[in-house]
């Protein structure tokens, strides 16, 4: 077994590339990514029509009050050009009493900058309609101002066990993403190396070798558990101590969760290779599985984006579903072992399937 | 100290090999010869235990390696007709590998190493990636990693394909090397005649899955001794004249060549003046005529109705 294990070291030492491009793979996603979503999304605003600076500034200060998106007033003819040349989606003409967006193609996320827009100034005109009939108008004003901030109903939000709501933060989420897929090309790479053998001829000799076949797989197994760990390992440091990530305190939990699911990538590798015939067909399945297998779990969007029941029951026999679950849970919902139980044994039982499923394959091809 | 007895491989309802029987004394020198799909390679993966015989029983020294392959695995060293090495790794880094899936460590291994790359003529090269050789030492050092435990047994499928001239003579006197100073028993398979009459003390050759013949150089030389080989140079295409050459009773096979046609031809049929009519008949010169005593290539070519290369 460490005979199999240090050949591997051997190789990897000669052509360490393939690991650290994937590393860095997984962290310069997470930075492009994470970090954007962490990010409000920037508008322009433009005045037009006559309007005021003064008054342009005061709807600007009403749009931003909302602190879902940033607004920045900029000249007309800039913001006009920046639509017109790709390189804004859209921008808000402000008048008096009305508004005007100019898109450059409709899509839902425009749509929204829309609906707030269009509240902040029904809101607004509402009340200035409401404070001109009035007998003291800035009297007025400043009474609903001051309701407002004392209303006669207060709504509380809590979470289902009467604690403080969790907020997800999809900076955190996508740093887990991207670790999880990329790690399932570095993984799937080094299970890849089984068909290899095979293939080369080296396998056989392995077999009328003293070596015992469990010895064999494990050697190959046990190194690629060790790659993928120390991928995901690498990763997570790196996003905590130099990125300043927030992923809580509990690393050594995260590695846990991080080493059993590494261990139902290897079991997957392992099903791949009982699938295939040879390294190039193993590839090219490891790629679509691998592309696939955060599309379904859901990994690249806030949860409760993937409503449909046949993608949720697909996403079950995900690895990365549960780790991404088990992750999360760690990081922001402060998971105990009873909430880790479930996610941890899906895994479980996803390596022993695959591993189960898959090494019998191989075997029955062999004879 | 090795036999096979009515081995039987059968693929999804196709039959590789059918009831193929054969042995090997210890210090022995054996060949198998074959045209592609004849059933060698398969013979030799359950020889070696890789693949269990439908039917049939491999034996050592007696004994059933179908229900004991570990028995033959530690006395046997098989060279691969692929070059089954880690490329990515240099030709020490390849021979320490195999030397520890071996059981071989420290200067035992070491020892070893420095023993089969001199013996293959690598010595000087060992710290140079695989990758990065030619195709004649990537098979030189194929063989290297075969012999690291000192094996009894030593089987080689068709080590010279492919291969440079130096590399394939080195190859040979490897083999020599082992099977007369060092006793070890060879069972040789190759496309190339040539170097199993070299070789070999005793040769079985393969067909569709059967051995059709077997025994030394002269006991099969013996099976065309009624017989003569006539090569005829010809000016043009001979294909035509084939058909009728066939038809004549004292020809018993026709094979065409690069520049004319090989004819076995009963001996003394005294046929020279048929053929130059029918080469006159189909307006072809015969430009040369050649009568010798068969070879085992013709050997081969009685048997199987093809060359060992088809």
């Amino acid at each position: 077994m460490i005979a199999v294990f240090l050949a591997q070291w051997q190789k990897e030492k000669r052509s360490p590339y393939a690991i650290l491009l994937f590393i860095a793979l997984g962290i310069m996603l997470t930075i492009v990514f994470g970090m954007g979503a962490a990010k409000k999304m920037s508008y322009a605003v433009y005045a037009g029509d006559g309007l005021e600076a003064p008054q342009a500034a005061e709807w600007v200060r009403l749009l931003n009050r909302e602190g879902k998106f940033e607004f920045r007033l900029i000249e007309e003819e800039r913001a006009l050009r920046d639509v017109r040349e790709g390189r804004a989606e859209l921008a808000v003409k402000l008048m008096a009493e009305d508004y005007r967006i100019v898109m450059a193609a409709d899509n839902p996320a425009n749509r929204e900058v829309e609906e707030l827009v269009r509240t902040v100034y029904n809101e607004e005109l509402q009340l200035r309609a409401a404070a001109a009939s009035a007998d003291d108008p800035q009297q007025y004003l400043e009474d609903v101002e001051r309701r407002l901030r004392q209303p006669p109903l207060a709504l509380e939000i809590e979470a289902a066990d009467g604690g403080e709501p969790v907020r997800n933060d999809m900076s955190l989420q996508l740093l887990f993403a991207f670790t999880l897929y990329t790690v399932i090309m570095t993984v799937g790479y080094k299970v890849n190396a089984v068909m290899e053998e095979r293939s080369s001829g080296v396998w056989d000799r392995m077999i009328l070798s003293p070596l015992r076949k469990t010895e064999i797989y494990l050697g190959h197994m046990g190194y690629s558990f060790c790659i993928g760990m120390t991928h995901i390992a690498v990763a997570l440091a790196l996003f905590r101590y130099v990125f300043g990530f927030p992923i809580g305190d509990r690393y050594g939990m995260l590695l846990v969760v991080a080493a059993i699911y590494t261990i139902a990538l290897v079991a997957v590798g392992m099903l791949l290779t009982g699938l295939t015939r040879t390294p190039e067909q193993f590839g090219i399945v490891l790629q679509i599985a691998a592309a696939a297998m955060p599309l379904l779990g859901g990994a690249y969007w806030p949860p409760g984006t993937v409503t449909n029941p046949i993608i949720l029951a697909v996403s079950e026999f995900v690895p990365l579903t549960h780790a991404m679950e088990a992750m999360k849970g760690i990081a922001l919902q402060q998971y105990g072992p009873a909430e880790l139980a479930a996610p941890l044994a899906k895994l479980l039982l996803i390596a022993v399937l695959c591993m189960g499923v898959g090494i019998n394959m191989v075997e029955r091809r062999s004879h | 100290m090795l036999e096979t007895t009515e081995l039987v491989k059968r693929f999804k309802g196709t039959y590789a090999v059918q009831g193929v029987s054969l042995y090997l004394d210890k210090g022995e020198s054996v060949g198998l010869l074959g045209p592609n799909g004849a059933g060698k390679s398969t013979t030799i993966s359950m020889i070696s235990s890789l693949i269990k015989p439908t039917s049939g029983d491999v034996l050592l020294y007696g004994n059933s390696v179908v229900k004991n392959p570990a028995a033959i695995r530690k006395v046997l060293g098989v060279v691969p007709q692929e070059i089954a090495l880690y490329e990515e790794l240099t030709a020490y880094e390849n021979l320490k590998f195999f030397g520890r899936i071996y059981k071989l460590k420290g200067k035992e291994l070491e020892l070893r190493i420095q023993e089969v790359l001199d013996m293959v003529g690598l010595r000087e090269r060992q710290k140079e990636l695989v990758r990065t050789y030619s195709g004649g030492m990537k098979r030189r050092i194929n063989i290297a990693a075969a012999l690291l435990h000192e094996p009894e047994i030593v089987i080689m499928d068709e080590p010279t394909v492919g291969i440079d001239p130096q590399s394939r003579n080195h190859i040979l006197d490897t083999v020599r090397l082992l099977n007369r100073e060092k006793g070890t028993t060879v069972l040789y398979t190759s496309h190339y005649m040539e170097e199993v009459e070299q070789l070999c003390s005793r040769m079985y050759i393969m067909d569709h899955g059967k051995v059709i013949a077997s025994g030394s150089k002269q006991e099969l030389k013996r099976i065309l001794t009624g017989e003569d080989i006539l090569h005829l140079q010809l000016d043009g295409p001979g294909a035509g004249m084939a058909g009728e050459l066939r038809m004549l009773d004292a020809v018993l096979q026709v094979e065409e060549t690069e520049n004319g046609l090989k004819l076995i031809v009963a001996k003394q049929s005294r046929i020279l003046s048929q053929v130059v009519q029918i080469a006159e008949r189909h307006q072809v010169e015969i430009l040369r005529v050649h009568v010798h005593t068969p070879s085992l290539e013709d050997v081969f070519l009685h048997l199987t109705g093809r060359t060992l290369r088809d």
